[in-house]
C-alpha cells in the first residue's frame, strides 16, 4: 500500500512543473493502466483481509450470543439479521482453540464459524455429526490435531461432550465416506484440504472422533446412574 | 439351487441320508445345499462351497394357508426368527460322590440348531434386505387391502386381483410382513371348495363359516379367567407396551360376576391375586394398576407360569368357563415341554394365546391354542390392539361350535385333516383338507356342528369344487402336523418317525425327518482348498432391545483388581463371537453396503481470502514495478529530449 503512494511522489518529483501537461497520450494510458492495477491490488488484499476480520471479529459477537444462550436466552441471535443460531462451542483442549459452532453449513454461516451440516445429528446424538468450518481461519489448527487429543463440545443446553480425536485422513467433498446414520455417537471435523493451497479444491480433510463413553449423558441416563453429566458450564 | 445359468432341482430325502449327501458333496468340493426343519417354523438353509465372490441362489418354494378370521383374510410372511430364550437345563445331582456326575434332561436338545447369531442393531446395519411382491388372487370383489407393517405400492388387475410389492423396493428382515383384505360388503363368502387332483387322487379343501347367532338372545356363562403376561426381555419396548395396554383393556372388560386372576413371569413369576378373586370394580382397578406397573426384563421360563395358570388356580365352578389368556411373543425354544403342560393339565380349561410383537412365534402360539381349544390372536402393533382384542373379547364371550365333525356321503375320503375338528369361535371359518380316492369323486362334503344345544349341518357338492393348487401339499403338511401334534400320545417314536417321512417324502415335503438336498455334479472347489463355515447373522426383530435379550455389556462399577480380569473376558468374548460371524458380513461391511448412497457431502471450507491477499500482493507489486519502469523510461527520455535540445542549441 505504501508502494503506491511513494511511487507517484517519486514521479511527481520527477516533473514538479507541468507534470501532466509533458505527458503525451500513450504515457497517460500506460500510467492509468498501473493505477488500475494498484488499486484493483489493494482492493483484493483489503478483500482478504476483510474476510479474515470478519471471521475474527464474529467469533467474539457469536461467543457473546452463546454464552447468552447458555445462559437460557432462547433464540438469541449473534446480531439482529443473521440467518442463523450458534449451536454449541468447540474446543481443542491440548491445542487450546476454542470455536463457536453454527447451525447449518451455508457458505455465509461458514463465513462466520465452523458449522454443522444440517443433513447429520447433533454432536452427541446417535450418529455422525459433521462440522466444518474454513481451512485458513477457524479450523486452521485442525491440522494440528492429534489422534487422541480430547475435543470438548458444549452444546447450548450446556451439556459438555468429551470426543477423542480418531485418525485423519484426505477424501474428495463427494466421496467423503462419512455416513450420518452410523452407529454410535461420532464427530468428523473437516475442512479443506491441503492446507497451504490457495484455490478451491475437491479435497478435504477430516478428522474422525469418537464420543468417550463415561462422558455421555444419553448413556448415563440409560443406565440411571447418578447425575454426574449433564455438567452444566458457566 | 442355481448356479450361473444352471438349476439344480433338489430332492426330498430322510433327513439322516440328505445330510450325508450334503457332507459328502461338501468334502467332495461339490457346491450343496440342504434345507433343514427344525421347528415346525425354522428352517435353516446350508449352502457349502461357494468360491469368493460367487453368487449361488436357493429357491425354496412353500404353501401356507391363508388366515381368516371375522371376514377378514390375512396372510402373514414371516421375515425373521426371534432370538428364543432356551431355559437352561435342570441340573439334577444324582449322587453326592463325585464320580457319579449328573444326570440333565435339556429342555432344548438342539439349542445350538435355533441359534443364529443376531446383530447388535446399536452397533450394525440391518442386514438381509427382502424385496416381496404378492399377486392377490382372492376369487371375490376385494374390499380393503391392508399392509399394517410395511408401506406398499398396489396395482389393481381387476376387481378381484391386485398386484402388491414394498414400496421402498426391499426393506431388511426384522419384522413379519402381514396383508390382510376382505370382500366389499356382503360379497363376503361364507363358504368354498376347492380340489387338485394328483397322482390318481383328489385333495379338497374346504371352508365354512357358520352363522353367527343373534345377540340377543343368548346368554353370557360366567367366566374364570386367568391372564398371564409375558415381561421377559424379549418384550421390551413396545412390545410390553402392547401387551400391557390389550391387558388392561382385557380386564376391563370383565364382568362383575366373572372372576379373574393375572399372572406375570419372566425368569421369575408372580401371581397377583393368591386365588380367582371375583372382578369388582377396585380389583380390576388392583390389576390393571399391577399391568401396567410391568417392565420387561430378564429370561422366559414360561413353564412355571402355565403351571401357576392350569393347575393352581382351582376347581373349576359348576356353569362357568375357565379361559387361560395367554399374552407372550413365544420367543421360547422348549415348546415340546410346553404343549405336553398344556395337553395334560388342561382339564376344562381353554388356553387363549395372544401373540405380541413384529416377529412372535406363531407356531408355537397357534399350536398352543390349538391344543388348549382355544385361539390365537396376534397384535402386532399398537393400534391393532383395540380392534384385535375385541375381536378377542367376541370369541371368549361368545359360545363355542363343538362337536364339529365332517363326513363325505358317497365319496371314499380316508384322510380328512384336521382330525378331530378343533372347536369354533365366533366369525371363524371350518377349515378342512381331505384326501380322496378317484380323480373324479362325486358326492357330498357334509359338516355338522352343534352351537350351545343348537345344531347345525351343512351340506356341499363334491363335483362343483373349483380347481386350485397346492392343495396337496397343503394336506400333506396338515396331515404332519397333526401326526406331530398326537406325539405326545403315541409310544412308538419310530412308527411316528415312519409314518411322517412316508407323507412328507410321497408330497415333497420338508418334514422333522425329510430334509431338501440339492447336489451340483462337478466339483468346483480346487482339491486341498480349504472350506470355511460361518453362520449368517439375523437381525433383531424390530422393537426389541438388544441389551434386554442378549444382557446388559458390564458396567463401570467393577472394582479395579476384578476389572482387568472382566476385561479380557469381554475380549475373548468379543473374539469367540467375532470368530464366529467370520466372513459373514461383518458390522462394518454390512453398514458400508447398507449406506452406501448415504454419504455426507462436505461443503467448499476453504476461503479465497488469502487467494485474494496473495493476488492483491501481486498486483501491487507489478503495479510498483511497472511504475518504476515508467518514471526510469520517462527520466530517460527527458535526458535524451534535454541532451538533443542542447545540441541543437
Amino acid at each position: 500500500m505504501s508502494d503506491k503512494p511513494g511511487n507517484e511522489g517519486n514521479q511527481n518529483k520527477e516533473g514538479r512543473a507541468g507534470f501532466l501537461a509533458r505527458l503525451n497520450a500513450l504515457e497517460t494510458v500506460v500510467l492509468a493502466g498501473i493505477l488500475l492495477v494498484a488499486l484493483a491490488g489493494l482492493m483484493l488484499v483489503g478483500k482478504g483481509f476483510y474476510m479474515k476480520a470478519k471471521a475474527e471479529v464474529s467469533q467474539v459477537l457469536l461467543k457473546r450470543s452463546f454464552e447468552a444462550q447458555l445462559e437460557g436466552e432462547t433464540n438469541a441471535k449473534p446480531w439482529p439479521w443473521a440467518d442463523f443460531t450458534t449451536e454449541a462451542e468447540i474446543t481443542a483442549l491440548r491445542i487450546g482453540k476454542t470455536a463457536v459452532v453454527l447451525s447449518g453449513a451455508s457458505g455465509e454461516a461458514l463465513a462466520f464459524g465452523p458449522a454443522r451440516l444440517a443433513n447429520t445429528p447433533a454432536p452427541g446424538e446417535l450418529g455422525t455429526s459433521v462440522i466444518a468450518a474454513h481451512r485458513d481461519t477457524h479450523f486452521r489448527w485442525l491440522r494440528d490435531v492429534k489422534p487422541g487429543d480430547l475435543l470438548v463440545v458444549t452444546r447450548k443446553d450446556g451439556t459438555n461432550l468429551t470426543f477423542r480425536a480418531g485418525s485423519s485422513r484426505i477424501a474428495r467433498w463427494d466421496e467423503s465416506g462419512i455416513n450420518a446414520d452410523a452407529p454410535g455417537r461420532n464427530l468428523a471435523l473437516a475442512t479443506c484440504w491441503p492446507f497451504d493451497a490457495t484455490e478451491q479444491g475437491p479435497l478435504r480433510y477430516i478428522v474422525d472422533a469418537e464420543l468417550v463413553a463415561d462422558a455421555g449423558p444419553s448413556t448415563l441416563a440409560a443406565q440411571g446412574g447418578p447425575s454426574k453429566l449433564p455438567v452444566n458450564s458457566f | 439351487m442355481q448356479i450361473g445359468d444352471r438349476f439344480i432341482e433338489g430332492e426330498i430325502k430322510a433327513r439322516e441320508e440328505a445330510r450325508k449327501v450334503y457332507e459328502q458333496a461338501k468334502a467332495e468340493g461339490k457346491k450343496t445345499a440342504l434345507l433343514e426343519q427344525q421347528r415346525p417354523n425354522i428352517f435353516t438353509n446350508q449352502v457349502a462351497n461357494i468360491g469368493p465372490g460367487e453368487t449361488i441362489v436357493v429357491q425354496i418354494e412353500y404353501q401356507s394357508s391363508v388366515h381368516q378370521s371375522g371376514g377378514e383374510f390375512s396372510l402373514r410372511f414371516p421375515m425373521v426368527v426371534a432370538p428364543r430364550y432356551n431355559p437352561d437345563p435342570i441340573v439334577q445331582t444324582v449322587d453326592l460322590d463325585p464320580k457319579s456326575g449328573y444326570a440333565v434332561n435339556d429342555p432344548v436338545p438342539d439349542r445350538d440348531k435355533i441359534t443364529a447369531p443376531v446383530l447388535d442393531p446399536a452397533e450394525n446395519a440391518k442386514i438381509n434386505p427382502v424385496t416381496l411382491t404378492v399377486n392377490l388372487n382372492a376369487g371375490f370383489p376385494l374390499g380393503t387391502i391392508t399392509s399394517p407393517f410395511h408401506q406398499t405400492d398396489m396395482q389393481t388387475i381387476d376387481d378381484m386381483a391386485r398386484k402388491i410389492s414394498l414400496k421402498s423396493g426391499s426393506v431388511p428382515a426384522d419384522k413379519d410382513f402381514e396383508l390382510s383384505w376382505n370382500a366389499v360388503a356382503g360379497k363376503t363368502p361364507n363358504a368354498g371348495l376347492f380340489h387338485e387332483t394328483q397322482n390318481g387322487k383328489t385333495y379338497l379343501l374346504g371352508f365354512v363359516t357358520p352363522p353367527a347367532q343373534d345377540a340377543a338372545t343368548q346368554t353370557y356363562p360366567k367366566r374364570e379367567v386367568v391372564f398371564v403376561i409375558d415381561n421377559s426381555g424379549s418384550m421390551a419396548g413396545p412390545s410390553i407396551e402392547q401387551a400391557r395396554n390389550s391387558l388392561a383393556l382385557a380386564i376391563s372388560k370383565l364382568r362383575p360376576e366373572d372372576k379373574f386372576n393375572v399372572v406375570r413371569f419372566d425368569d421369575t413369576m408372580e401371581v397377583h391375586f393368591p386365588s380367582l378373586v371375583q372382578a369388582t370394580p377396585d380389583k380390576r382397578e388392583d390389576a390393571i394398576a399391577f399391568v401396567r406397573g410391568l417392565t420387561a426384563d430378564g429370561g422366559t421360563e414360561m413353564l412355571p407360569a402355565l403351571e401357576a395358570a392350569l393347575r393352581t388356580q382351582g376347581p373349576v365352578e359348576t356353569g362357568s368357563l375357565r379361559q387361560v389368556v395367554f399374552l407372550t411373543d413365544g420367543a421360547i425354544g422348549n415348546e415340546a415341554q410346553l404343549f405336553d403342560e398344556i395337553s395334560k393339565n388342561r382339564g376344562d380349561a381353554r388356553v387363549f394365546t395372544v401373540g405380541i410383537g413384529s416377529a412372535p412365534n406363531t407356531h408355537f402360539m397357534t399350536k398352543a391354542a390349538e391344543i388348549g381349544r382355544g385361539t390365537f390372536t396376534l397384535i402386532g402393533s399398537e393400534d391393532q390392539v383395540a380392534a384385535r382384542m375385541g375381536e378377542l373379547f367376541d370369541k371368549l364371550e361368545n359360545p363355542v361350535m363343538t362337536d364339529i365333525a365332517v363326513s363325505f356321503d358317497g365319496a371314499n375320503a380316508p384322510d380328512i385333516t384336521p382330525n378331530p375338528m378343533p372347536d369354533l369361535y365366533r366369525g371363524e371359518p371350518v377349515v378342512l383338507t381331505a384326501q380322496l380316492d378317484g380323480a373324479t369323486p362325486a358326492g357330498k362334503l357334509q359338516i355338522i356342528g352343534k352351537t350351545g344345544n343348537q345344531p347345525w349341518r351343512i351340506e356341499m357338492d363334491v363335483a362343483k369344487a373349483s380347481e386350485g393348487k397346492g392343495i396337496a401339499k397343503l394336506w400333506a403338511r396338515r396331515k404332519i402336523d397333526g401326526l406331530e401334534a398326537n406325539a405326545y400320545a403315541v409310544n412308538d417314536a419310530a412308527a411316528l418317525d415312519k409314518q411322517i417321512e412316508t407323507v412328507a417324502l410321497a408330497n415333497h415335503l420338508v418334514s422333522r425327518v425329510t430334509s431338501l438336498v440339492a447336489v451340483d455334479v462337478t466339483p468346483s472347489r480346487p482339491a486341498g482348498k480349504p472350506v470355511v463355515s460361518t453362520d449368517m447373522p439375523l437381525n433383531l426383530p424390530e422393537g426389541w432391545d438388544f441389551e434386554k435379550v442378549f444382557g446388559e455389556k458390564p458396567q463401570q462399577a467393577i472394582p479395579e483388581g476384578q476389572r482387568k480380569a472382566s476385561l479380557e473376558r469381554q475380549d475373548e468374548q468379543a473374539m469367540l463371537i467375532a470368530d464366529r460371524m467370520a466372513a459373514a458380513p461383518t458390522a462394518h461391511a454390512a453398514s458400508m453396503i447398507a449406506d452406501a448412497g448415504k454419504q455426507v457431502d462436505l461443503p467448499q471450507t476453504a476461503t479465497l481470502a488469502d487467494r485474494h491477499i496473495l493476488i492483491g500482493l501481486m498486483l501491487l507489486a507489478f503495479a510498483l514495478m511497472a511504475a518504476t519502469t515508467f518514471s526510469l523510461w520517462r527520466w530517460q527520455v527527458r535526458g535524451l529530449a534535454s541532451e538533443v535540445r542542447d545540441r541543437v542549441r
